[in-house]
């Protein structure tokens, strides 16, 4: 077969970008919205992630991850470019949260976690945008996108030891946050001592 | 009887506790954790609470897709694209 001509050789990798790549796009909004923090920012992140990733897409093996892949160049475009000092909302110092903290305040109260379907949507998503960068990303990649440990390490660049610690300790500062939310707002009632 | 499945205390299960609940762990490890959790009422009200906790999370967040003139700009530019690499 005689090689394919420029423009249907271009052609051939569009079809292929917008068949391996484009259906992640629900994913890659999602999280450049969690990471840069308004659909504004949000949307011209997703379109520079989208179009880097095409002109890279020679670099892409197919029928790998194609997920991670664009994830990882997200990322990267948004450390680069996008990242700014966090002055938006107060962040959470992660590293004072306790584990389980919040089962031991509310295990004679509401074992069941009950009390998270009274918290609306907004808010838990505030308490994400909340967290510092690195916990964040864990948290938004995993609880929000579904991926794995591996594929989170792989789109951090850090080893999957990082990652469950990240998960661990952002997972746990997000929940007191939202227990917090909730006793402020009247959805638990604990007992004082 | 033989039994393979190791043993593991409330610490260690309690450190492999989201590792469990995301399905991350070796069968092995599962077992064990499992086997733990059907003796030790205490970890598994922790662990029944997390998993709540995580169901919620996913539930809450994943409501916002991609607006569609988003995607009918990437498209856009995705051709003026490949025109611009072919008329090169």
């Amino acid at each position: 077969m005689p090689p394919a001509r420029p423009d249907e050789a271009s052609a051939e990798r569009r079809a292929a970008f917008e068949r391996e790549a484009l259906p992640h796009l629900d994913t890659v909004y999602r999280v450049a919205l969690r990471l840069a923090g308004d659909r504004s920012r949000a949307e011209d992140l997703t379109q520079d992630t989208m179009l880097r990733a095409y002109r890279a897409w020679d670099q892409f093996t197919p029928g790998t991850n194609a997920r991670a892949w664009l994830l990882t160049i997200l990322r990267h475009a948004f450390i680069n470019e996008y990242r700014r000092p966090r002055n938006r909302a107060p962040t959470v110092d992660v590293s004072a949260i306790e584990p389980y903290t919040v089962f031991g305040d509310i295990q004679d109260l509401d074992p069941e976690g009950r009390f998270f379907d009274q918290i609306i949507d907004d808010e838990v998503l505030r308490a994400i945008d909340a967290l510092p960068d690195e916990f964040r990303e864990a948290v938004v990649l995993s609880d929000i996108e579904g991926l794995t440990y591996a594929e989170i390490a792989d789109v951090m660049g850090v080893p999957v030891g990082t990652v469950k610690s990240r998960l661990f300790r952002g997972r746990q500062a997000l929940q007191r946050t939202l227990y917090e939310y909730a006793v402020s707002m009247g959805y638990l009632k604990p007992e004082t001592p | 009887m033989t039994d393979e499945t190791p043993h593991i205390d409330c610490d260690e299960a309690l450190e492999r506790l989201y590792e469990y609940l995301d399905g991350e762990l070796t069968p092995d490890v599962e077992a064990a954790v499992r086997r733990h959790l059907v003796a030790c009422a205490p970890c598994l009200r922790i662990y029944d609470f997390e998993r709540a906790f995580l169901r919620f999370l996913e539930a809450r967040t994943r409501a916002a897709d991609a607006p569609p003139e988003l995607r009918r700009q990437l498209l856009e530019r995705l051709l003026f694209d490949e025109n611009q690499l072919h008329g090169e």
